[in-house]
């Protein structure tokens, strides 16, 4: 604001299309102030929806009551809680001052924009001023926005991306190969430190399972909402005549979490271990190389496999670290304090609900069960553009996460 | 230098080698040595090579399409029992020194690092489809529990099943009680071959512990020795050269454990094994005569004057009949020796061990 008050009129430059030279410079000038004013207006209106959805009045309402309880006279008697309630009341009034200032910051452009206009000139520096704030305001809602809809736990670890073939063989096998293949387009795109740590092939075309490890900041949050089932409908490629076929893959996420942060004590008991068998009498009658691990959680039926370690002892310790990460999501997802409280009845629903539809014939299209985006490109899509419906989702998630 | 130590060792004590009763028929296969290459060095594993090789990225796509063409080639059967797809990646990351580079989908003409000549990758990978020669003489190495071990022609390579024998002995050395403090005995490795459970349980003894790894095979010797000197245990375990219990005569009755994998197929199944086993991997360490009992018995045997009481054996056996046979045995001829027998699954539910304490 305090800017705005050190306008000096006496520079502003009238646009005089009569003069040589400078009247191209003018028109330059112009154009760049349109455009300036476009995102002026689009900014402002992502500042008003962002105050709408940040719920301004609950924030005041919650402002309010800290301020009231942290007046009181028994306030300090219990440290703890004390400490705790003035984390909130900083947390709150933090992000009511963000609010405000994102604010200010918009009325600051918008004055410039329209002063400009009203002077029917342009004013390079103060244009130059305005840009920048819209520049700069632009990255803080970015960041704002994204607190805002990765504020899960794990939101900012990498990510682990299991991808199952569904039933149907060849068809379902080579859906599941397009499934690998578009995520790990995405990874590179995110600039992910993306590898596909396992692979087990088709028997004729595609693969029957694999599993991709993202790592980088905000990967999990990014891509917790792509676990379930993703259907496709196409001519079969492997069907001479070339039906109409549907197919299935799944997918499940995990946060890839470091060892040290999985401080999880899962009984002995409770965990059913099976191993790839070495096949006929074993030992040393064979010489077989995978030594996959698969391990369930028996009181929720939940289960994972390892097979890209190169030893038994190595796939299970990371089999078991895998079990854990996804058990705490589990529970985080079924707002349970501990993994005892898991329900593994409703795990297998969730896990397993069908979220996206790619269809490839009769029509192209790409959309969400959940959220209903819809995009008919598919082809960049099935390249990794999955932002919009990763971002949809998220929207998605925090406005029904508002609404209970 | 403690390695050259051991070296020189078994190459003394292998002068003495002829004069050892053959323990069956199939020791008669012998390692050929040549005097100039009697004591040839243990190969290092293609992982821990240099890295002094270079090629381009889209040469070394060009080798991995080629080698996943190669595989598809393959019959049924040995498909079932390998899988070529995994086992290409992971001779390309050993081969590799930044093995991430194979993940992007770029093909240009930068250069990348290898531990071995472009052509050798093409000569192993042939090794593989077309002769059978298993993954892990290719690469090199075997990753065993929390190890990597160094392997090659005439050691056999450790299974994944001889894993528990490590957690077995962890086990009864952390239950301490009545049989004393075993974790920090003496304990024995019989038919050490690359010297796999002589380092597990190296690994977990106690600082006084100390184990002896036993095998009739130079090439054993020496890699075993190459094993423990790489993960720095040459002060916990050596490794002696020998038929079996002849080395150690001077421990009798002082041992806190004896374990053992000795060759137990019956010779009669050799002909039928899977070409990786039966066509590369040193029958010595096979072929466990008729009945495939021959070597378990003997070792049987002679544990319980070798055990000091109270003191830990535990056998793998070639599974189910074999491994009930065994515990029969020890449980008739040995009642008096032996007690807590016990016969232990392996991971696929198979009755593979039999474990018990010396009375």
């Amino acid at each position: 604001m305090d800017h705005m008050t050190r306008i000096n009129f006496t520079s502003v430059i009238f646009a005089t299309p009569d003069a040589g030279v400078s009247s191209e410079t003018g028109v330059w000038a112009m154009q760049d102030f349109y455009s300036l004013r476009k995102e002026v207006e689009a900014t402002s209106q992502r500042v008003k929806e962002i105050r709408d959805s940040a719920g301004l009045e609950q924030l005041g309402e919650e402002l309010a009551k800290l301020e009231t309880a942290t007046a009181s006279d028994s306030f300090w008697d219990d440290r703890t809680s004390a400490q705790q309630t003035l984390l909130a009341l900083t947390d709150v009034k933090d992000k009511l001052n963000l609010l405000k200032e994102f604010q200010s910051q918009i009325d600051d452009a918008e004055t410039i924009v329209n002063l400009t206009e009203e002077m029917e000139a342009t004013d390079t520096a103060l244009l130059e001023e305005a840009a920048t704030i819209v520049k700069e305001l632009n990255k803080a809602l970015d960041k704002f926005e994204l607190s805002q809809l990765l504020s899960g736990p794990y939101d900012k670890e990498g990510a682990v991306i299991n991808i199952t073939a569904g039933a149907g063989g060849t068809d379902a096998q080579d859906w599941a190969d397009m499934l690998l293949r578009m995520y790990v387009r995405w990874g590179e795109r995110q600039r992910y430190k993306t590898r596909v740590v396992e692979k087990s092939m088709g028997e004729e075309a595609g693969i029957k399972s694999a599993t991709i490890e993202l790592e980088g900041r905000y990967a999990f949050g990014y891509l917790s909402g792509e676990k379930g089932t993703h259907r496709i409908v196409r001519q079969s490629p492997f069907n001479a005549k070339g039906l109409r076929q549907t197919s299935f893959s799944g997918i499940e996420v995990m946060p890839l979490l470091p060892e040290d942060s999985l401080n999880v004590e899962i009984p002995e008991e409770d965990l059913q271990i099976g191993f790839s068998r070495a096949g006929g009498s074993g030992g040393q009658n064979v010489n077989k190389v995978e030594t996959a691990v698969r391990i369930t959680h028996i009181p929720t039926g939940v289960t994972v496999r390892c097979t890209e370690e190169r030893s038994q002892l190595a796939n299970k310790i990371k089999a078991l670290s895998r079990l854990k990460a996804k058990l705490l999501v589990i529970a985080v997802e079924q707002r349970a304090s501990e993994i005892k409280q898991i329900r593994g009845d409703t795990v297998k629903a969730d896990w397993g609900q069908q979220i996206r539809n790619y269809v490839f014939h009769p029509y192209k299209l790409v959309k969400d069960v959940r959220t209903g985006y819809e995009t008919t490109d598919i082809v960049s899509v099935m390249d990794g553009e999955l932002d919009p419906f990763i971002k949809a989702y998220l929207r998605y998630k925090y406005s029904e996460s508002m609404a209970n | 230098m403690n390695l050259t130590s051991l070296v020189r060792t078994s190459h003394i004590t292998r002068t003495f080698t002829h004069s050892i009763k053959p323990i069956s028929s199939s020791s008669s296969v012998s390692l050929s040595h040549t005097p100039t290459s009697l004591n040839p060095k243990p190969k290092t594993p293609l992982y821990l090579k240099p890295p002094i090789y270079t090629t381009s990225l889209s040469s070394l796509k060009k080798f991995q399409k080629w080698a996943k063409t190669l595989s598809s080639s393959v019959n049924a059967s040995f498909k079932d029992s390998s899988n070529l797809h995994q086992e290409l990646n992971w001779l390309l990351q050993d081969s590799l020194q930044n093995p991430n580079i194979l993940q992007t989908h770029e093909e240009n003409d930068n250069l990348v690092a290898l531990r071995l000549k472009l052509d050798d990758l093409y000569d192993l990978w042939t090794q593989r489809i077309e002769k059978r020669r298993p993954f892990q003489y290719i690469v090199g190495c075997e990753h065993w529990r929390d190890l990597i071990l160094s392997v090659e022609e005439g050691v056999l390579i450790p299974r994944p099943e001889t894993e528990l024998i490590v957690d077995l002995v962890n086990d009864v050395i952390k239950g301490g009680g009545e049989n004393g403090d075993l974790g920090n005995g003496l304990w024995v490795d019989l038919g050490t071959g690359s010297g796999a459970i002589a380092i597990g349980i190296g690994r977990v003894l106690g600082d006084l512990g100390r184990v002896v790894g036993v095998d009739l095979s130079d090439v054993a010797v020496r890699v075993a020795s190459y094993n423990v000197e790489r993960y720095n245990l040459q002060d916990k375990i050596s490794i002696k050269q020998g038929s079996w219990f002849e080395p150690l005569s001077e421990f009798k009755g002082q041992v806190a454990g004896l374990v053992s994998n000795p060759p137990y197929i019956p010779s009669g199944h050799i002909d039928g094994l899977q070409p990786e086993v039966g066509r590369h991997e040193p029958i010595l360490a096979l072929d466990g005569g008729d009945d495939g009992m021959s070597d378990l018995l003997h070792i049987c045997n002679g544990a319980a004057s070798m055990l000091k009481s109270g003191g830990f054996l535990a056998f793998e056996t070639n599974g189910e009949d074999h491994c009930r046979f065994l515990f029969d045995h020890m449980e008739t001829i040995h009642k008096e020796s032996f007690c807590n027998l016990k016969i232990v699954p392996d991971f696929a539910g198979i009755q593979r061990f039999v474990t018990g304490f010396r009375s």
